[in-house]
């Protein structure tokens, strides 16, 4: 595979459950050495995105994996990639040695002097149960553990739910100082929107089983302006159709895709909406039409 | 195969009663010997009584930890397949690069064979502390009854080959337990139990037959008749028992009755069933 094919291809991807359309002809790409968020409200299909792509469960549509059929070959897929699914999911009987001893016998990509040199910045002893850990510390274990295996792709299904401040800052800063290279990709989910933004290069934004905006980072200065309109001004405003409007604090502010800048500097106070602003300005927007 | 040793080391660091129980039943049994009432009768076994009381002793000590394994084994079957998507940490296996069939097989490798071995060898050490203990206390009497090293012998190769053909007899009733496992959200043991009912109860309600009642009930206590020779007669006056030790085992009439391979094909397709779903579901 060369290093300009998409390490995560989806077409109409499609998941039911009975009656209940979790993803719905879903069609997205992620690139190599991208830092991509798939983000969207509780039920929107995140996490079944996610498992589809891990291969922890079945799907319709197409869908490519570094070059695997996920849930045909999840374990061959494993050597490559690796996903922390939600925090605590290291069962509580572990000891932290054992995992590493686990994950060392098991993973022919693991580097146990990493994970050991990973563990050792924090004060979590090789001896210690899992269930003796609080949820933070927990946490760091599992990522010392992941961060030890050279992955190509790295998954993070909501990281740090749960977890105190400190602690998530601790999860973001470990993985971005030791882990995140241009060699490696990194599909996360996380509510707290804002806590990623930096970090991101691309978003994919997903409603209802829908993909509602696939955008990079770079892009949305160029695709999207939010504008600060004086009410007098909000008939002529509305000519250029924004698609979607927001008052907050007396403030009226519309968001416009892919209108003049000039245009729009006429109109009033001119900035690029951040990705969590855009991401409510879309979603509200496409639920509305 | 180096994944699979792993696999098995991880059942073994989680379930650690696969070895406190019987080391404890094993403790428990020599503490018995030592400060238990000896029987007075068995004192004044002569010699000719000595064998049938040799090979009482230990078959006794093998029944109690064969009990003790059965209802431990079914009990670790049926959470086998279920624990890991209750505390969700089946996340954290699945990414590891283990196939689900090497999951299922490990399990089933833990349950039918490691958890007999390690039973097999508490009764064995049992047994020799226990003769070791009770010759001690009563010398004279017990030295000649207990240390019998072809009675011993005989014992070994009897209980591998029960261990073995109880693998293949019991196939059947393991898949569905390690299916429910795999399959159940909740209420493991319920989801067992209920189905077998509902069926018998269907049967009976609307054929008027027990069919299906008498197929369970043979396959639950039938292991031994289908693996071992029988009838077996044994006689405290005379000390004899017919078939001894040695005949017992009928591996010729076991591996070629039709039943024994109609439950392993249940069996096998079960456990197929168990890793289908297992590649399915991630929660419990």
């Amino acid at each position: 595979m060369t290093s300009s094919s998409p390490l995560i291809e989806a077409r109409g991807l499609s998941k039911r459950y009975g009656s209940f359309v979790a993803i719905d002809r879903a069609d997205f790409v992620v690139q190599p050495g991208r830092i991509v968020g798939l983000i969207g409200p509780n039920g929107a299909g995140k996490t079944t995105a996610l498992r589809a792509v891990l291969g922890l469960t079945t799907y319709e549509g197409e869908l490519s994996v570094l070059g695997r059929e996920p849930f045909a070959e999840r374990a061959l897929l494993m050597q490559e990639a690796s996903f922390i699914a939600d925090v605590a999911v290291l069962p509580a009987w572990l000891r932290v040695q054992q995992a590493i001893d686990f994950v060392a016998g098991v993973h022919p990509r693991f580097r146990r002097e990493r994970a050991l040199a990973l563990l050792a910045k924090t004060d979590i002893g090789a001896g210690r149960r899992i269930g003796e850990l609080s949820k933070g510390m927990k946490t760091m274990v599992h990522l010392a553990l992941t961060m030890a295996i050279d992955a190509r792709l790295l998954v993070l299904d909501e990281p740090t739910l749960g977890l105190d401040i400190i602690a998530r800052r601790g999860f973001y800063d470990a993985l971005v100082n030791d882990y995140m290279d241009e060699t490696r990709t990194i599909v996360i989910t996380t509510h707290q929107v804002e806590e990623v933004e930096n970090l991101l290069t691309d978003v994919l934004f997903i409603d209802k089983g829908r993909i509602v905006l696939d955008c990079s980072v770079e892009d949305i200065g160029a695709r999207y302006a939010a504008v600060e309109v004086a009410d007098e001004r909000i008939a002529a405003a509305r000519q250029e159709r924004p698609f979607h409007e927001r008052r907050a604090l007396g403030k009226t502010l519309l968001y416009f895709e892919g209108v003049d800048r000039e245009k729009l500097e006429g109109l009033g106070e001119v900035s690029v909406p951040s990705v969590a602003d855009l991401f409510v300005a879309k979603v509200s927007a496409e639920r509305a039409a | 195969m180096n994944d699979f040793i792993w696999l098995v080391r991880r059942e073994f660091w989680e379930n650690k009663a696969i070895w406190v129980l019987p080391a404890c039943i094993g403790a428990l049994m020599v503490v018995a010997g030592a400060f238990g009432k000896l029987e007075i009768a068995m004192l004044h076994a002569g010699q000719e009584q000595s064998e049938l009381a040799g090979v009482l002793f230990l078959f006794a000590i093998g029944g109690v930890f064969w009990v003790a394994m059965g209802i431990y084994s079914v009990w670790y079957l049926l959470d086998c397949l279920y624990a890991d998507r209750k505390d969700r940490s089946v996340l954290f296996f699945k990414s590891m690069p283990l196939t689900d069939s090497a999951t299922v097989l490990s399990k089933l490798f833990v349950g039918v064979v490691a958890i007999p071995l390690v039973y097999f060898v508490a009764a064995d050490v049992s047994a020799l502390l226990i003769a070791f203990v009770v010759s001690v206390r009563a010398r004279l009497v017990f030295g000649n009854i207990l240390w019998r090293p072809e009675l011993w012998a005989q014992l070994q190769v009897l209980w591998l080959y029960v261990i073995a053909t109880g693998i293949l007899w019991y196939l059947p009733i393991v898949g569905w337990l390690m299916l429910v496992s795999s399959w159940a959200k909740r209420a493991v043991i319920l989801q067992a139990l209920l189905p077998p009912l509902a069926i018998m109860l269907a049967e009976l309600l609307f054929l008027g037959t027990r069919v299906s009642c008498f197929v369970l009930r043979d396959r639950l206590l039938g292991g031994g008749y289908a693996a071992l020779r029988h009838p077996i007669h044994w006689s405290l006056s005379t000390g004899e028992m017919t078939p001894g030790v040695w005949q017992l085992p009928d591996p010729v009439g076991f591996l070629s009755s039709t039943d024994v391979w109609i439950g392993v094909l249940v069996g096998v397709a079960f456990i197929a069933g168990a890793v289908q779903l297992r590649k399915r579901r991630t929660d419990a």
